[in-house]
């Protein structure tokens, strides 16, 4: 399976927003709003007023059990609320916690599947091929397929980790604070290893075998080349891959609610679980509008890194 | 000196060709563990589907297969096929809106020189970074005051928030990627600006749509969160239906699993089709 390398490939190529070509004739000013117009409406219907509209709401009292229309201004009060609270603070911690675990489990895991499938053998094709399939399924299935697998009566992994270290036999894994939020890594990190896989293979087949040879007769050990050689030409692509892998941790929400629901305690409870559980469990819109700004201002922090990576080469 | 490097050359005495096979042994076991890694929990849930309530619990390789899960979800209370009809619809609705007007907005966006273009196109990237919730919290209210909540519309609206994006993001790729003399050619023989589109252009970014379109065919089908927010009892989505199949000991995992696989194989077979791109897609796209 050879890695695509078109124009929207940042990892390969210099610039998405480098004008690609020179202009050409045939551009009717008329024309051009016609077609950008219906797009442009809907993004901003779709996401500007939201943004909009979320941003006065945070600054409301707005308690959907109380009123169905929203309340009074009260200025910055739920910003302030947002730095006592101590359900939120938690969030934050879990997510910090969680971006760390899914971060380094999934570069440790994709590192190690593109090593082992390196060579070009037949086999190795063919388990490529295979490694887009656990990203495609839904995040859901991924959430009750590994709760499935964990369950400590009848889970297959769960068996399986107990029949290899009898300690753990029949160990809930869900049932405990840390190993809850490495299982609902796992799941990620099932789906998105195997991708990133890929994408280094795709960066590893642009070393080319003479380099490892010369090194090797040199009398570079393995580890040698893989510390000096392997690992500097493969570190733009662990950059931006560690960068998607944070935003999608940010986000973490499907397999919290499928598989622990935020427990035990608050122990699981990410950063988008607490601000949904807010807005559309306590019902309190006004102040989970001012906790979804604060993801919007923390969103930018990574979004900035994001950007400046696709847009550096020009 | 001789002798360490006969050690490194052959340890364990083993002949070259011996230490040859060996190491084509351990190759083999590393790539079968890898698409253990990648394909179990996948076959697991696929042989689920298949059994019986009492092999389910007893997590048996061989069993006597069954097709009653199947029955089982389709009819009440499940009644998946409802709930199917609703994924494909919003599903292909989605896709419907975003990719003619995604096409038509990064044709613009990629053959055209007007001021403010680089600033627009960035302004459209950085609205994949709106975290979810800030879009849900409006749309949730303003749904429920219009009567809209637990519709299919509902769900079509606040999907686009990020299919279209996306798409845009994708397909300007696509337009970028193709050699502009050949609508230049077609320019010159006399051709107006949207017939050259319509005759050229649009045939050769073919692959293009369809991958942007699978793409946001798979983030719609997927889904769960605005789902979840948004419908209650008639409009669920196949992710959020899945929910509603527990018993007393929690989920049913032999019909979670039968309904999982009718969720799973179309989206496993569209990525097949498209596997090319799946890997820049996600880089583009995984933000949302």
């Amino acid at each position: 399976m050879d890695i695509p390398q078109t124009s929207a490939d940042p990892v390969t190529e210099k610039s998405v927003l480098l004008p690609a070509q020179k202009p050409w004739k045939p551009q009717s000013a008329s024309l051009r709003w016609v077609m950008l117009a219906p797009a442009l409406v809907v993004i901003g219907a779709t996401i500007l007023y939201p943004l909009a509209s979320s941003f006065v709401t945070s600054f409301r009292d707005w308690r959907l059990i109380n009123s169905p229309t929203p309340g009074p201004f009260v200025g910055f009060d739920n910003y302030a609320r947002a730095f006592t609270d101590a359900n939120f603070l938690n969030s934050l911690k879990v997510s910090g916690i969680y971006m760390f675990i899914s971060v380094v489990l999934t570069l440790l895991i994709g590192l190690g599947i593109a090593l082992l499938l390196s060579k070009p053998t037949k086999l190795n094709t063919f388990a490529r091929t295979l490694l887009i399939f656990p990203f495609a399924v839904a995040p859901v299935l991924k959430g009750y397929s590994w709760k499935f697998m964990l369950n400590p009566e009848y889970g297959v992994y769960a068996k399986m980790i107990g029949d290899v270290f009898d300690p753990l036999k029949g160990y809930v894994w869900l049932g405990h604070e840390f190993s809850a939020l490495v299982a609902i890594a796992m799941s990620e990190v099932w789906g998105w290893a195997p991708l990133f896989a890929l994408m280094f293979i795709g960066a590893l087949g642009s070393i080319s075998p003479e380099i490892n040879e010369a090194a090797k007769v040199d009398g570079a050990t393995n580890f040698h080349i893989f510390r000096k050689i392997t690992l500097p030409l493969l570190a733009p692509v662990i950059y931006i891959v560690a960068l998607l892998k944070v935003i999608s941790a940010f986000k973490m929400f499907d397999q919290v609610a499928v598989m622990t629901g935020g427990g035990p305690g608050d122990s699981t409870q990410t950063l988008y679980f607490h601000v949904f559980q807010t807005a559309f469990r306590n019902l309190d819109m006004g102040y989970a509008s001012a906790l979804s700004y604060i993801l919007v201002a923390l969103m930018g922090v990574i979004a900035t890194f994001y950007v400046r990576t696709l847009m550096k080469g020009d | 000196m001789q002798s360490s490097v006969n050690r490194s050359s052959s340890p364990r005495g083993l002949s070259p060709l011996a230490r040859k096979r060996l190491g084509q042994g351990v190759d083999i076991i590393a790539t079968l563990v890898v698409i253990f890694f990648v394909m179990f929990p996948l076959v697991w849930m696929i042989l689920a589907a298949f059994k019986n309530e009492i092999d389910v619990y007893s997590s048996r390789l061989f069993f006597q297969p069954t097709l009653d899960n199947f029955r089982a979800v389709f009819a009440s209370p499940t009644l998946l096929g409802s709930h199917t009809w609703i994924s494909v619809l919003v599903s292909f609705l989605t896709v419907a809106i975003t990719i003619p007007l995604g096409a038509a907005a990064s044709y613009v966006l990629s053959r055209h020189r007007f001021k403010g273009r680089d600033s627009l196109f960035l302004l459209i990237l950085i609205t994949q970074f709106v975290p979810a919730v800030v879009v849900a919290i409006p749309f949730f209210n303003l749904f429920r005051t219009l009567g809209l909540i637990d519709t299919p519309i509902a769900l079509v609206i606040v999907y686009l928030s990020f299919t279209l994006p996306y798409a845009i993001w994708m397909l300007r790729g696509f337009f970028d990627s193709l050699p502009v003399e050949v609508e230049e050619a077609a320019f010159i023989d006399g051709c107006n600006e949207l017939q050259t589109l319509r005759y050229v252009t649009l045939p050769l970014v073919m692959p293009g749509l369809i991958v942007a379109g699978v793409f946001a065919f798979i983030s719609a089908w997927n889904e769960y969160f605005f789902a979840l927010i948004l419908t209650k009892s008639d409009s669920l989505t196949l992710p959020i239906a899945i929910q509603t199949i527990s018993g007393p000991r929690g989920p049913v995992w032999e019909q979670v699993s039968a309904a999982g696989i009718i969720v799973m194989v179309p989206i496993l077979v569209m990525s097949l089709f498209i596997r090319k791109y799946f890997v820049e897609g996600i880089t583009v796209g995984a933000v949302k």
